[in-house]
């Protein structure tokens, strides 16, 4: 019992009552929310009651020093209350819509729920080190204390070392017994036989030998067909492994290993044509594709920074609220936004430490030339997880609106580089689903949606 | 909440040290004030305690529904962003319980204090507030814990359906505001259907042959004449409290049976207890502008003029007042504050103007010539004296004569002997009495009133005079002035407070001069523009268009009309249509949660305003409105679909007010 069942309570019957994902992107408003709260309206949440028709009603406004003229437009009237202890009942238009009825999610919620809607699995990259922790003993160095000493490594280099040196003794000291030689020519024998013995041990062994033993073979070539040579494995089974040459070089201790936690920081620079082609329906268009964008990349990296460019034939870069709706008059220039776009990455977003994602929408129509000789060698400058050109042609391809295309046919075989068309808002989800693919995948995507 | 353990807090505990002393003192001013209110517990919360405060509606306990984690999501996200700071929750009920977060600065601390003091005191002296709780006590904590217990019992219970209860509290709660509130919970009997006496007993008892009742009488007769008188009393008198209505007659439908059966006891009492919590909250809606008003009124002048916030703290009050004063709309603290300033100036000129007016010499004509205004303010200043009031001058208070009310003799002696205890540098109101500080905070003579007395208007003089007798009592303007009475703005405030709802009070005391001087005006939404615009700044449509906000809520009133409409046990309600449509797609929404609580077909009776294209069309061109069609409409809907009827004419004349009209859009519109 309490608040916490009602605030379950709530989620509940909110998602039941969203409105669905897909259509909620491709239809639904967006500007009811912000990069940290996405805001999904719920059909019904809040209960209904007997009300008066908002518009019949009318109202009591309050002028801001002055009387204004009868006639003169309120716009939409503020709804009151000094404490913001929402009581809604002073009803003022403006209020219906704003207070009731979102479900709220964050990112990570948006964009968990996106993959599982479109299928999508991007799995973002760590880039920055932002921190060392230890992680497991599994680095070693040659000193430390003695708990934490690798005997296992330790016996081994030994046993190995013990091979490496052990020789047949027995054998050595038959060919000692060949007649005629000396512990030179022995030594000399025995290395061209690979057995490892040194000058040293063959003089000081030489006067154990028996005087009667020392013409006991002719030449070498006698002995070894007489005498079978035993390997170190064999000697080591049947004597047992007395001594094991341990080494202060061997000694290795155990060491927690540092581990590189990366950050995933991603960059996501946003670019629109707002020449003066770009009417309101496409403009529309953009923002319904880029917003979703946003909020998926946003809520799948840990740090997200997003830098927005309005471009006609210049650019400059421009906060999140004026980017949707600026108009201007000029022309297209798609290169000047890449140019800047560029700068900016350059100077603050380097590539070793952040994922970049550059999205740009337009009507694909540019300055002839611009594609082929600057945009495209601009891309190819600009390193990024992703390159994205976001079409948007309400019905149908303009003539001499190219650039989508030429871009596509120059990165045909790069995974990195999408084109998406978007001519409507059905269009939208797929797009995302384009723009935010694993490369690999690209290759086998049926036809791209809304193309025409 | 409740059910949380109860941890020993530190800060919060700090808190509550700190504010010991405020909160004490606060109430001793209130009391000094002429305020009465309920004792009131102070509580010191964090901010996610003030949120569920919030969400519960000023309580710790309320029945489990999603609608509160809703308002609580909201609230949380609201203070995640620093908006929506909560300042004030305070609760109606004796003792009042008042919460304050522990990360307030100390400003607003005793800002809230003073203001929650003057909720206590309209809580308690309030009429609209004592038809609840009656005689008996009221303990509204308790109550809604109850409620709380009740239904949750039913969540609970295997037998019952959880989705069932919710599905049936929201039912009930959609018509949460169709009640009656001017009437006390229990008083709502009348409007029942009243039957008309059957004529059969009476016959009998006339003893008529079986010759001639068979003739005269016979059953066939019987029968329509009681079916025709009664289908006239069904229309008698429409009862607004649906909800009251719905308990005694509210059926459900039941799907085994394929009819409307008698409601469960669980259903019966979760709607009974709903009710009765609607009742119980009804006044404070009623009266939202005259109650935060009030608050703001007497923590502005506790805060402010009486320098309850202390030196350093005054710019955080200053600032906080003017936050909660300035935000936009139609704000209650702020039309509530001014409404209840001019109701204390009106009192205070109306006082003064009596008083001027029986100087020898003075009449209704000549005031505004032969009046020195500037002499009069200067003469009605308080003394300085009592003005001003500090440690190194009791000695002028104390040479006053030995009688004069104003002073509160013993504190003063205790102030003199004992400085420490008194404080007078902290708390100089201490050695005053109520006249002792009415006359210190004499509205009249405050700089932003200076001239109300001058704009008297003529008719007022003369209406004062009209009832005058001995008018020439004074002989000079300086003892008529030493004769006003300087508590009759906070005595007229007092009576104002007890007796009004926020409508009277609009009506009463939203004069011209107001509504003038504060550039309010109407604004109506327009066919040929498609948007709203400025519509009138005349103070009678203000006043109309402002009532039309606070009556019944700001809502429509609905009532049931019938019970058996068409003899086919279908219920009628009726919009009581005064020229504002419903919201009927909403009203649907509602009709079908009605369903659930009458268990057969359920009708609503409206007038839908229709516009006809063309007309449309035309009035644009010519910078008219369109004039609409007004329909009578009976939509219907029977568990499975809405149908819409025609409406009989008789009927839609019982559902249009002629006499209202709240459409303020002249004439010539936007020429």
């Amino acid at each position: 019992m309490g608040l916490r069942e009602d605030l379950e309570r709530f989620r509940e019957v909110g998602e039941e009552r969203r409105e669905d994902l897909e259509s909620f992107i491709r239809y639904g408003d967006l500007s009811g929310s912000d990069t940290d709260h996405i805001q999904i309206p719920i059909k019904v949440v809040d209960l209904p009651e007997f009300e008066y028709d908002r518009l019949d009603r009318g109202g009591v406004g309050q002028g801001d020093g002055g009387t204004p003229d009868v006639g003169q437009p309120v716009g939409q009237p503020q709804p009151g209350d000094g404490d913001g202890d929402e009581e809604g009942d002073d009803g003022e238009p403006g209020e219906e819509g704003g207070e009731h009825g979102y479900y709220e999610m964050d990112p990570e919620e948006f964009a968990e729920e996106l993959d599982e809607k479109l299928g999508l699995d991007l799995e973002p990259k760590g880039k920055e080190v932002i921190e060392e922790v230890e992680g497991d003993f599994t680095d070693v160095t040659r000193t430390g204390p003695n708990s934490t000493l690798d005997f296992e490594r330790l016996f081994k280099q030994g046993l190995k070392r013990k091979l490496a040196t052990d020789f047949d003794e027995e054998f050595v000291r038959e060919a000692m017994k060949v007649a005629g030689e000396t512990p030179q020519s022995v030594f000399q024998w025995c290395r061209e036989r690979n057995i490892l013995v040194s000058l040293a041990w063959i003089e000081s062994e030489w006067d154990e030998i028996e005087a009667e033993e020392r013409e006991k073979w002719d030449s070498f070539a006698e002995m070894e067909s007489n005498v079978e040579r035993t390997t170190a494995v064999q000697r080591i089974r049947r004597k047992g492994l007395r001594e094991v040459p341990f080494r202060r070089d061997d000694e290795r201790y155990r060491h927690p290993e540092i581990e590189e936690k990366k950050q995933k920081n991603v960059v996501v620079v946003n670019i629109r044509d707002v020449s003066g082609s770009m009417r309101e329906t496409k403009r529309e268009l953009v923002e319904r594709t880029f917003t979703p964008l946003d909020w998926y990349l946003q809520g799948k990296y840990d740090n997200a920074k997003f830098v927005y460019i309005a471009h006609d034939a210049d650019a400059w870069a421009v906060e999140r609220e004026e980017f949707f709706g600026i108009r201007s008059g000029g022309g297209t220039r798609i290169s000047s936004a890449y140019e800047l776009a560029k700068e900016i990455l350059e100077e603050q977003y380097p590539w070793s430490e952040w994922n970049r994602y550059v999205f740009a929408a337009g009507d694909s129509e540019n300055s002839s030339n611009d594609t082929t000789e600057k945009v495209i060698p601009l891309m190819r400058e600009i390193p990024a997880n992703r390159h994205a050109y976001v079409e948007t042609q309400p019905g149908g391809t303009a003539i001499n609106a190219t650039h989508a295309e030429e871009v596509e046919d120059a990165f045909s075989e790069d995974g990195d580089v999408v084109v998406a068309r978007v001519s409507g808002p059905e269009d939208v989800t797929d797009a995302i689903y384009e723009i935010l693919q694993p490369a690999s995948s690209k290759a086998s995507t049926a036809s791209p949606a809304g193309s025409s | 909440m409740t059910t949380r353990p109860r941890r020993f807090r530190r800060v919060a505990r700090q808190e509550a040290d700190r504010l010991e002393e405020p909160v004490r003192e606060a109430a001793a001013l209130a009391r000094k004030l002429g305020l009465d209110p309920y004792p009131v517990n102070y509580w010191v919360v964090d901010h996610d305690e003030m949120n569920q405060l919030i969400a519960y509606g000023g309580f710790q306990a309320r029945y489990p529904h999603w609608r509160w984690g809703m308002t609580y999501d909201r609230q949380r996200k609201q203070d995640q962003f620093g908006m929506g700071k909560a300042f004030e929750i305070v609760n109606n009920d004796d003792p009042s319980h008042a919460f304050l977060q522990e990360s307030n600065t100390l400003a607003d601390q005793k800002a809230v204090i003073t203001h929650v003091e003057a909720h206590a005191d309209f809580f308690r002296n309030n009429e609209w507030f004592s038809r609840f709780s009656g005689d008996g006590d009221l303990d509204a904590a308790a109550m809604l814990e109850r409620h709380a217990e009740t239904i949750q019992r039913y969540v609970s219970d295997p037998e019952i359906d959880r989705e069932d209860v919710e599905r049936f509290v929201d039912a009930v709660t959609c018509l949460e505001d169709t009640i009656d509130q001017h009437r006390p919970l229990a008083a709502d009997r009348d409007g029942e259907r009243s039957q008309p006496e059957d004529l059969r007993e009476r016959l009998d008892e006339m003893d008529f042959s079986p010759t001639v009742s068979g003739a005269v009488f016979d059953d066939e007769w019987l029968d329509e004449l009681a079916e025709a008188e009664a289908a006239a009393a069904d229309l008698d008198r429409p009862r607004t409290d649906v909800l009251g209505f719905l308990l005694e007659h509210g059926t459900v439908y039941d799907e085994e049976s394929g009819e409307a059966v008698e409601m469960e006891p669980w259903q019966t009492e979760v709607l009974e207890l709903l009710r009765r919590e609607a009742y119980y909250f009804a006044p404070q809606k009623m009266t939202k502008t005259m109650n935060e008003g009030w608050a703001a009124y007497w923590e502005s002048l506790m805060m402010g003029e009486e320098r309850f916030a202390g030196t350093d703290e005054f710019l955080t009050y200053a600032d906080h007042q003017a936050r909660v004063l300035g935000s936009p709309g139609l704000n209650p603290y702020k039309l509530g504050k001014e409404l209840w300033e001019y109701v204390e100036n009106t009192a205070n000129r109306r006082e003064v103007a009596e008083k001027l007016l029986r100087v020898e010499g003075v009449t209704w004509r000549n005031f505004h010539d032969v009046v020195d205004f500037d002499r009069v303010q200067s003469l009605l200043e308080p003394p300085a004296a009592i003005d001003a009031i500090r440690p190194d001058t009791l000695e002028n208070l104390a040479a006053l004569s030995e009688d004069d009310p104003r002073v509160d003799w013993e504190t003063l002696d205790r102030a003199l002997s004992d400085p420490v205890a008194v404080d007078v540098g902290r708390y100089p109101w201490k050695v005053l009495t109520y006249e002792g500080l009415a006359e210190r905070h004499f509205s009249l003579v405050k700089p932003q009133n200076r001239g109300f007395l001058r704009r008297v208007r003529r008719l007022e003089l003369e209406e004062i005079s009209r009832y005058m007798f001995d008018d020439a009592k004074y002989g000079s303007v300086e003892e008529a002035v030493a004769d006003v009475g300087k508590t009759v703005g906070w005595d007229r405030m007092r009576e104002v407070r007890e007796s009004h709802n926020d409508v009277t009070f609009l009506d009463a005391f939203l004069s011209p001069e107001f509504v003038e001087s504060n550039d309010y005006f109407t604004y109506e939404y327009t066919r040929s523009t498609g948007d709203f615009r400025v519509a009138s700044t005349d103070p009678d449509d203000v006043k109309k268009k402002l009532l039309l906000q606070f009556t019944n809520f700001g809502k429509p009133t609905i009532a049931v009309f019938d019970d058996n409409f068409e003899n086919r046990g279908e219920l009628l309600l009726g919009h009581r249509y005064n020229g504002i449509m419903l919201d009927l797609d909403e009203a649907r929404d509602v009709l079908e949660r009605v369903h659930e609580l009458w268990g057969r077909p359920v009708n609503l009776m409206t007038i839908r305003k229709e516009y006809d294209d063309h007309d449309v069309e035309i009035a644009r061109r010519r910078n008219r409105e369109p004039e609409p069609v007004e329909v009578g409409v009976r939509i219907r809907y029977d568990g499975e679909g809405f149908d819409e009827f025609e409406l009989d004419p008789g009927l839609k004349e019982r559902i249009a007010a002629d006499d209202i009209d709240y459409d303020t859009k002249p004439d010539e519109w936007l020429s």
